[in-house]
């Protein structure tokens, strides 16, 4: 065991050498190196964080949008509901009220023609009544229905009003013709007893012109100048068919709920 | 039979002789340099790392990284010397494999040279980073009386390192010797795989407890400056 202090000295200053060589040659190129690496590593996974972040700022930025999107497309829908619905219930509404129209509308042209219909029937049957009650009045008028005739007649110009009077007197007076018209041929003196009554009432003496018309049923009838002093059935008739009528649309009348109840 | 390659002369210039050991050493040294050289000079940072790249960037950051483990967070200052010391030492012992070879550990003068390097070593790194006064303390601590304590364990720690790595790898090499002569087939390869990892060891261990003095001067400087705050 021996030391050689020559190579000692020796060993010592490769030593040293060798520690600058690899200091120069090892160590510092490999450490710079590995810094330089760990620099851009650090560097990447640093733009790589940001780059997480962005990309995490836009996912989120796009959730933000879609989400807003949706509630849009919701809202739209919710307010495409709105409005189909509204158009719904108008034209709804508004084919409920042509429907309702045109049902008024051929209800009132039914009740029109069921109406007319109705009319024109009473109408006829008033009218065939009465036609009817004429005819059997024409059948059994005879001279002694003649008689009362022309005595009822008399009578009616005795009790005629002080008015009715004064209108005659004065149409008569104005130069009026007296006409007096019956569904009978009168005879003389029946003529003569109504100018005598005239004559007495208009103080003076009368001329009167005859005419027939059986028209006039079982009735006479005095006329002057648009005046008139009468009596006959077909008044009477009148009267009845008046009434009769007056019955049938008071019934209609009352029949008309049932027949907007059958619409 | 050479028992130190130390007797071995290489070359002689009157006073000026290399024996077997500086020889050796120059051809690791040109070996070690040249190799860096070849590898560092294409350095990349960026995409695929060569196989040489590679290798030597792990070897650096593990050295790194045991620095780190033994003498605290830094390691720039140290690397150097305890880098060199563990990459020499590991390559002269590896270098044993060749036949023929005498590793230049194998002579007490060259592992001599080498603790007497962290003999200096450990005061100055210590004083460098804590100047003379604060490093010379320590040698007072924890009384005045311990001074020649302090400076017989230094000394003696480093003739334990010497020694150390001297006896491992020349008893390596002595028994490999004797060992062929008595059974030349089998045992021989044996030791010299065991010579492999024991010189490896050594190594480490050489390196490590070089930085093991010199983190322990420092840490003892830093807890006085602790102490005196």
């Amino acid at each position: 065991m021996i030391i050689d202090w020559y190579t000692v000295m020796f060993q010592i200053i490769n030593f040293l050498v060798l520690v600058f060589l690899l200091r120069r040659f090892l160590y510092g190129p490999i450490i710079e190196m590995m810094e330089a690496r760990e620099i851009k590593i650090a560097q990447r996974e640093e733009a790589a964080a940001t780059k997480a972040s962005e990309a995490e700022q836009k996912a989120h930025d796009y959730q933000e949008k879609v989400a807003s999107l949706q509630n849009r497309d919701e809202e739209l829908l919710a307010e495409a509901k709105r409005k189909a619905e509204n158009e719904r219930r108008m034209l709804l509404e508004a084919t409920r009220s042509e429907v309702d129209e045109i049902r008024e509308r051929w209800r009132q042209e039914v009740y029109r023609e069921q109406e007319s219909f109705i009319n024109e029937m009473r109408g006829q049957v008033g009218r065939q009544a009465c036609l009817i009650a004429r005819h059997c009045l024409q059948d059994l008028a005879d001279i002694k229905l003649e008689s009362m005739i022309w005595e009822v007649f008399l009578q009616k110009l005795e009790l005629l009003l002080q008015e009715e009077e004064t209108l005659l007197l004065k149409a008569f007076l104005q130069g009026k013709r007296l006409v007096i018209t019956s569904s009978f041929e009168p005879t003389e003196e029946r003529l003569e007893s109504i100018s005598k009554l005239l004559a007495e009432r208009f103080k003076q003496s009368v001329q009167l012109a005859q005419q027939t018309n059986t028209k006039l049923i079982c009735g006479v009838e005095l006329e002057i100048g648009g005046y008139r002093v009468a009596w006959n059935v077909d008044e009477y008739l009148e009267g009845v068919e008046k009434d009769i009528l007056g019955y049938l649309y008071q019934s209609q009348k009352e029949g008309l709920p049932d027949a907007e109840a059958e619409l | 039979m050479n028992i130190s390659p130390d007797e071995i002369t290489v070359l002689q210039f009157s006073w000026f002789h290399i024996n077997a050991t500086i020889f050796v050493t120059w051809i690791i040294m040109v070996l070690l340099v040249v190799g860096s050289w070849l590898v560092t000079r294409k350095l990349t940072s960026e995409g695929p790392l060569s196989r040489e790249q590679n290798l030597l960037e792990v070897l650096v950051s593990a050295i790194d990284n045991q620095i780190k483990e033994v003498g605290g967070h830094t390691s720039e200052p140290y690397l150097p010397f305890i880098g060199t010391l563990f990459i020499f030492i590991a390559v002269a012992n590896i270098l044993s494999v060749v036949p023929g070879y005498i590793p230049p550990t194998s002579s007490l003068s060259t592992t001599t040279a080498l603790a007497i390097s962290v003999f200096i070593a450990v005061p100055v790194f210590g004083i460098a980073k804590h100047g003379i006064k604060l490093y010379a303390k320590q040698y007072l601590e924890p009384t005045f009386f311990m001074l020649p304590f302090n400076i017989i364990g230094e000394i003696s720690r480093t003739l334990a390192l010497a020694v150390r790595l001297y006896g491992n790898i020349m008893s390596g090499s002595i028994i490999v010797a004797i060992l062929l002569t008595i059974t030349p087939l089998f045992f021989p390869v044996i030791l010299q795989v065991l010579g492999l990892l024991t010189g490896l060891i050594q190594a480490y261990i050489f390196a490590i407890l070089a930085m093991v003095y010199i983190a322990s001067a420092s840490k003892t400087h830093q807890n006085t400056e602790d102490k005196g705050e």
